[in-house]
């Protein structure tokens, strides 16, 4: 009791202090919450009049675009594998607390709403099932002699995730790349042009840090010109002039369409992420290359164990800044008639009478959808940053 | 002392930086187990000479040998001396992203290709020497400024060098820390490491050394030993430096 008077007294005082400690301020207030008030309410106004059917309809083209009937199974394969991955991680290096617990189970539910009816109902409580145990599994049951290999394990399964959910989509006569679309389609895009891209991105900024010439010139040049045109002249390039201009050498003309987008996607994120690693390596003082050269190390030895992790970890956050919007980028290869999740949202309420004025109700979905994966990555963002806070400048 | 064999040789070492002559040719020998102090006004010389020792800079001109070896664009050359000599920096320079032991053993494990094991174990015995073994598991941040600097000796002695060079090695520190990292270099003279140190500490500099060079503008104005210097300096130059820091 005593406690809870404080904390109210407390709630006062602050409320005070900060939001009515002068007229113009408690204007200000005032305004501000009948402002946000209106518009909560109105958006009340909507959810109560909306009518999800739109969505519920076509959750499988949101989620799945065109892929032919029969193959769900490959995008729940890979909603699973990275579940469990994501899962395990969790319970061997994070340590979350109540608070992001709360934020996962309420997302999820809000999919399970959203996306579960009864006909895959079995498959969302498998996903639940996979998705939790791995992490009380690795936090309470995994023995102590097999941390390190389980460590091991899952990074190497990180590394390979992207050639695993390629190989899932493949195998056994698996649908053209063409016919990949909706949600899965932008979280394919978005990984391979992260994972390509980072290492690419790591050795053009570290060219363009160089002290030999003709790297340095070339870095700059390759990042410069990628930058200099938006990314969807480079996917229009990518379609049209292409294929005209390249003799058929490698069988260009027949690659296609997802690959030259994944390609394009993947240049254009390197060039970003060569600039932020440059900023990275120029935070480094001339002392520790000093210090490294004075005790001998190599140029190569020097970079991979003293610079790089430094200037990595200074750029945490404009890197995965980098990651989101790549992410989000993705939703501009409609521009190569690839339909991801932005463009199914647009189209559906278009082309289906039944649904004309249910634009809403579906770009909601998909603007949930990507904020939820741009809330996640920039939770793992912050979580890295604590996690190598220790031993910082 | 007399018989012992010259392991650090320079001979009319120039280095410019620019059109502005840092160095203007230096020439002098320091022998095996040898402790020589460089002194000498702010801008004079005395870091950008004993950075040319382990080519931190390159000279322009002039013949550098050390322990036999000639230090010019020959990287082999390079790869002998830098083995052979350690070097204390004025900023300590540790590496804020690994720990204590991180710091001391990545040079033999990767130069020396050392393994985990042996090179945590030579980490922990110059820990030891220097007198922070408890410190072993924290980061460089955590530790006091007195406490990084023997850090950051005990790295340089990880490669188990010949010659030690010191570059204002007290300076960025809290008088009250001074005297501990003093202490371990007394330490190493007495145990026989050839040392070249830039140093303001006159009272350690005296008790320690065995000769003193004094430079000024890019010259090599003066040496001797530290009771010439204290008694008798001969040169104006000199006189007029040592009146104003003692
Ligand atoms: N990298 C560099 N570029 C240009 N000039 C330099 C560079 N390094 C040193 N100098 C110049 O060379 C001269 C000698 O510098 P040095 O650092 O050797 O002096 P010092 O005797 O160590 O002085 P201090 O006691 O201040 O450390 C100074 O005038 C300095 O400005
Ligand atoms: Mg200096």
């Amino acid at each position: 009791m005593r406690l809870i008077n404080e904390i109210t007294r407390d709630g006062f005082f602050w409320i005070k202090e900060n939001l009515f400690q002068s007229y113009l301020n408690s204007l200000m207030t005032l305004l501000i919450v009948v402002f946000i008030g209106y518009l909560f309410l109105d958006f009340l106004g909507f959810l109560i009049n909306a009518d999800w059917t739109v969505v519920e309809v076509n959750r499988r083209l949101l989620l799945l675009g065109r892929l032919p009937l029969g193959n769900e199974i490959r995008g729940w394969l890979i909603l699973w594998f990275s579940m469990i991955l994501i899962s395990s991680s969790i319970g061997i290096w994070g340590s979350p607390n109540i608070k992001d617990f709360l934020i996962i189970f309420i997302i999820s539910l809000v999919i399970f709403f959203i996306f579960g009816t009864l006909n895959s109902i079995y498959h969302i409580l498998i996903t639940y099932l996979i998705s939790f145990s791995p992490y009380f599994f690795s936090k309470y049951f995994l023995r102590k002699k097999y941390f390190e290999l389980s460590k091991r394990v899952l990074i190497f399964s990180w590394i390979l995730i992207i050639p695993i959910f390629i190989i899932i989509l493949l195998i056994g006569n698996g649908p053209k790349p063409n016919l990949w679309g909706g949600f899965l389609l932008n979280i394919i895009l978005a990984s391979v042009a992260i994972v390509a891209g980072f290492p690419l991105g790591l050795i053009l900024g570290l060219g363009r840090a160089s002290s030999f010439p003709v790297i340095k010139i070339a870095s700059t040049f390759y990042i410069e010109v990628i930058r200099g045109a938006p990314l969807v002249a480079w996917l229009l390039l990518a379609w049209f002039v292409l294929p005209t201009f390249l003799p058929n050498l490698f069988g260009l003309n027949e690659v296609s369409i997802v690959v030259r987008a994944m390609i394009v996607l993947s240049i254009f994120a390197s060039a970003y992420i060569a600039e932020v690693i440059r900023g990275g390596l120029q935070s480094i003082p001339k002392g520790q290359l000093e210090a490294a050269d004075a005790l001998g190390l190599s140029t190569i030895d020097s970079t991979f164990n003293i610079i790089l992790p430094q200037a990595i970890r200074v750029v945490i956050p404009a890197l995965v800044s980098t990651f989101i919007a790549m992410f989000k980028d993705t939703s501009l290869v409609f521009i190569l008639a690839l339909t991801d999740l932005l463009q199914v949202g647009r189209l559906i309420p278009e082309q289906e009478p039944e649904f004309f004025g249910r634009q809403l109700e579906a770009l909601l979905v998909v603007a949930f959808l990507f904020w939820v994966v741009s809330i996640s990555l920039s939770n793992l963002s912050s979580r890295l940053e604590k996690a190598m806070g220790i031993g910082v400048r | 002392m007399k018989n012992k064999k010259e392991i650090i040789i320079t001979e009319n070492v120039e280095k410019s930086f620019g059109n502005f002559q840092a160095l203007k040719g230096i020439t002098a020998t320091v022998k095996e187990s040898e402790v020589v102090v460089v002194f000498g006004p702010s801008g004079s010389g005395k870091s950008t000479y004993i950075r040319t020792l382990n080519r931190l800079e390159s000279h322009d001109s002039g013949r550098i040998i050390i322990d036999g070896v000639e230090l010019n664009d020959d990287v082999k050359n390079l790869e002998k001396v830098r083995s052979n000599v350690g070097m204390v920096f004025q900023s300590f320079n540790l590496f804020p992203h690994l720990s204590i032991l991180g710091n001391i053993t990545l040079a033999p494990r990767k130069v020396k290709r050392m393994k985990k094991k042996e090179a945590d174990d030579l980490a922990m015995g110059l820990l030891e020497r220097v007198g922070i073994p408890e410190q072993a598991e924290k980061f460089p941040t955590q530790l006091s400024g007195g406490q990084q600097q023997r850090v950051a000796i005990a790295r340089a002695l990880a490669m188990q060098p010949k010659i030690m060079l010191f570059d204002e090695p007290t300076s960025a520190l809290d008088p009250e820390m001074i005297k501990e990292v003093l202490d371990v270099m007394r330490e190493l003279a007495d145990s026989g490491m050839t040392m070249i140190c830039v140093t303001h500490e006159m009272g350690f500099a005296r008790e320690v050394a065995d000769r003193f060079l004094f430079f000024d503008q890019g010259l090599l104005i003066e040496e001797g030993s530290p009771d010439h210097f204290f008694s008798n300096p001969k040169e104006d130059r000199t006189k007029l430096f040592l009146s104003q820091i003692l």
